[in-house]
């Protein structure tokens, strides 16, 4: 047995025969031509180039169908092919040392990669460079009449792929069916395939580093795709660990307690515990329901906003509230959250600044919308107009002050008015919240609940800001933690105040996917919370398993602890009792 | 109107992945409409505005200052919405 540890690109376990691919391509030998045959030799080049990106158009488009939303790489690599530089480069080759376009071609691209070679380790466009092997296979098979899928061979039966690495194309081509994960030997976290595999929910592994002479088509291998880990040759008691560990999974996929999807989620004491999804696209809104989700609990919007060189238009905002609440139906709550974005996301939403030196505490989510209010209103007015489609709840990212609640509550009241004056019908009385995602929020939880509906706690930001650190700075990542008793003791502090006026609060943050805290968020008070659809089987099933008294007991001592990794070792001990056979 | 040769303009690339396949592709897309030729240089790097393969391949970095540069008779109304290009985060056409 052994155990290679790579780049965990895309998370999931599969175990089964490996399919070793070949992937180091046809080796071009130099050939040249006849002086006379330049011409032609031309022809046949931008008629390959041609083929290429028409080609690569109908795999972005396969792509798009498949997974229901855009990826734009493949469509990126379209243009390239029909690029001039790559075609003035080719040609003057093919020109000057009357190489054949296959040969040019080939020569051309190990130009490139050479370049690519010569970069620092670590640096950014390193992830380019699969992008142009890539350029380089297509045109070639298009050059040599090699049928276009014949790359990925299929046994038919379900295989672990194993290669030196996959360009973009190729992994594209990838049908989950049948290849259940992929390993490569390199590539790294941010390229074009690993982006692919996550998209296409294959997991993946990538820069493995050498292991291809070890493992022959056929053998069994296992990959841990959100460990990072490629088991050869595993033996039977890891096979086993990992089976079982593949079995809990495919819950995550709500296979394995479909079941669960129709009964209520409530505690083994008979309290109501809410659980709603958090999605990003509209197309999300039904694997809520599939996964027996109660409502949509955090509807992102910037998907309308980004990668866009204009902002939406109230007519895209309306669609997408639209395209939800009808998916969603009449009777269970969506939330949609208004704007969240800052400087940190890919983005042209006007009015948004480049260059801030702290954008996490500079001009972002709300207090963006509230300097630009055209913006704002737009989405706002398109909140409304959609709300006679179900039951549409309102939510202001970001607050920190008071006084931007009251901002944001007398904008909507103004775009009312205006609906009102338009004879445009929408619901009077839509509930109105707010998040709790800043430390200055949580302790004013008490006075903001007097203006609002419900709350509902981001802890992702929470955890953040209240602790000072970044999680994606790995100097600091491990200060962020939100089992923090500084984290807890907030949260308890929101739930009394909601509690106190009588409000609903719900948590939203990734916290709630994680079920070492569910007894802990029942015991603080919540009784909804919002995750990631595929959690929300698992979650109920922790609900299931609880009662409140013992869950208030929980969270009692969890807030009494001096740190988090008492809270941590006492949740998981807490969480093995309640939940024996859970995976994590 | 009259050239007067060729503009040339410093620009900071604002992208957080730097100038990468996409903003490069619509670069040259756009520069690919303009009858002056266009030149982009990063330090002594230099790529024709109109490829993306060459754009790329400048390796220019967030923060990287690149200067562009436009010699034709269309110059003066073609510098801006190139320059918006890499001025912009995330730009797409």
């Amino acid at each position: 047995m052994e155990i290679r540890r790579g780049i965990a690109v895309s998370p999931g376990v599969a175990i089964g025969p490996a399919l070793v691919l070949d992937t180091e391509g046809v080796v071009i030998s130099r050939r040249t031509i006849l002086a006379s045959q330049v011409e032609t030799e031309i022809d046949h080049l931008a008629d390959a180039l041609f083929r290429a990106a028409e080609e690569a158009r109908r795999r972005e488009q396969l792509l798009t169908e498949q997974i229901g939303r855009e990826i734009g790489i493949l469509q990126g690599h379209a243009t390239l092919y029909e690029d001039v530089g790559l075609r003035r480069d080719v040609e003057a080759m093919i020109r000057t040392q009357h190489y054949s376009a296959e040969y040019a071609l080939s020569r051309h691209v190990r130009n490139i990669i050479h370049r690519f070679d010569n970069l620092p380790a670590n640096h950014e466009f390193l992830r380019l460079r699969a992008d142009f092997l890539d350029l380089e296979r297509q045109v070639l098979n298009q050059l040599l009449g090699i049928a276009e899928d014949s790359t990925i061979p299929f046994a038919g039966e379900p295989v672990i792929v194993l290669a030196h690495d996959l360009t973009p194309s190729e992994t594209a081509q990838l049908d989950p069916k049948t290849v259940h994960a992929f390993a490569t030997e390199s590539g790294g976290p941010t390229s074009h395939t690993a982006i692919m595999a996550g998209a296409l929910e294959i997991p993946a592994i990538v820069g493995l580093g050498r292991f291809l002479g070890d493992v022959a088509s056929g053998d069994i291998v296992i990959v841990d795709g959100g460990q990072g880990v490629l088991i050869l040759d595993p033996d039977p008691a890891t096979i086993e660990i990992y089976t079982a560990k593949r079995l809990a999974e495919s819950s995550e996929s709500g296979l394995r307690y479909e079941p669960l999807r129709d009964v209520p989620s409530v505690t083994r004491d008979g309290v109501r515990i809410s659980l709603l999804g958090n999605i990003e696209f509209p197309s999300e809104a039904v694997h809520c329901l599939e996964r027996g989700a109660d409502g949509v609990g955090l509807y992102r919007t910037e998907f309308l906003y980004v990668n866009k060189s204009t902002d939406p238009t109230e007519q895209e905002h309306f669609d997408a509230y639209k395209a939800v609440l009808t998916a969603v139906g009449p009777s269970r709550p969506v939330v949609i959250r208004t704007l969240d974005i800052g400087a940190d996301k890919f983005s042209s939403v006007s009015g948004l600044l480049t260059g801030e030196k702290n954008p996490f505490l500079g001009l972002r989510s709300v207090r963006l919308c509230l300097k630009n209010l055209p913006l704002f209103k737009t989405q706002l007015r398109a909140i409304l107009r959609a709300s006679v489609y179900g039951d549409v709840r309102v939510m202001f990212p970001m607050v920190s002050t008071m006084m931007e609640l009251r901002q944001c509550k007398s904008l909507l009241a103004e775009v009312r008015e205006d609906l009102d004056e338009q004879s445009i019908p929408f619901k009077s009385s839509i509930p109105v919240g707010t998040m709790i995602e800043v430390p200055s929020a949580a302790i004013l939880a008490d006075v903001l609940a007097k203006e609002v509906d419900f709350f509902s706690i981001g802890t992702n930001d929470l955890v953040q800001y209240t602790l000072a650190a970044d999680r994606n700075n790995e100097n600091v990542a491990g200060l962020y933690n939100a089992a923090d008793p500084a984290v807890l003791r907030l949260i308890q502090m929101v739930c009394v105040a909601a509690k106190h006026q009588d409000i609903d609060v719900n948590v939203c943050g990734e916290m709630s996917g994680e079920l070492m805290f569910t007894p802990l968020l029942v015991g603080l008070g919540l009784r909804q919370m919002s995750a990631t659809p595929r959690k929300i089987p698992d979650i109920k099933r922790a609900v299931r398993n609880l009662t409140v008294a013992d869950a208030e007991r929980i969270a009692r001592e969890a807030v009494r602890m001096e740190t988090a990794r008492e809270v941590t070792t006492y949740l998981r001990e807490q969480q093995r009792r309640i939940l024996p056979d859970a995976a994590d | 109107m009259a050239t007067t040769g060729p503009i040339r303009r410093t620009v900071v690339i604002v992208d957080p992945a730097g100038l990468h396949i996409r903003p490069a592709v619509a670069f040259a897309k756009n520069a690919g409409k303009c009858r002056s030729a266009i030149t982009v240089w990063n330090g002594e790097k230099r790529a024709d505005g109109k490829s993306a393969q060459d754009l790329i391949l400048l390796f220019a970095m967030p923060g990287t200052e690149v200067v562009v540069e436009i010699d034709g008779d269309d110059a003066h109304t073609a510098i801006d919405p190139l320059l918006a290009i890499l001025a912009t985060p995330g730009y797409e056409d």
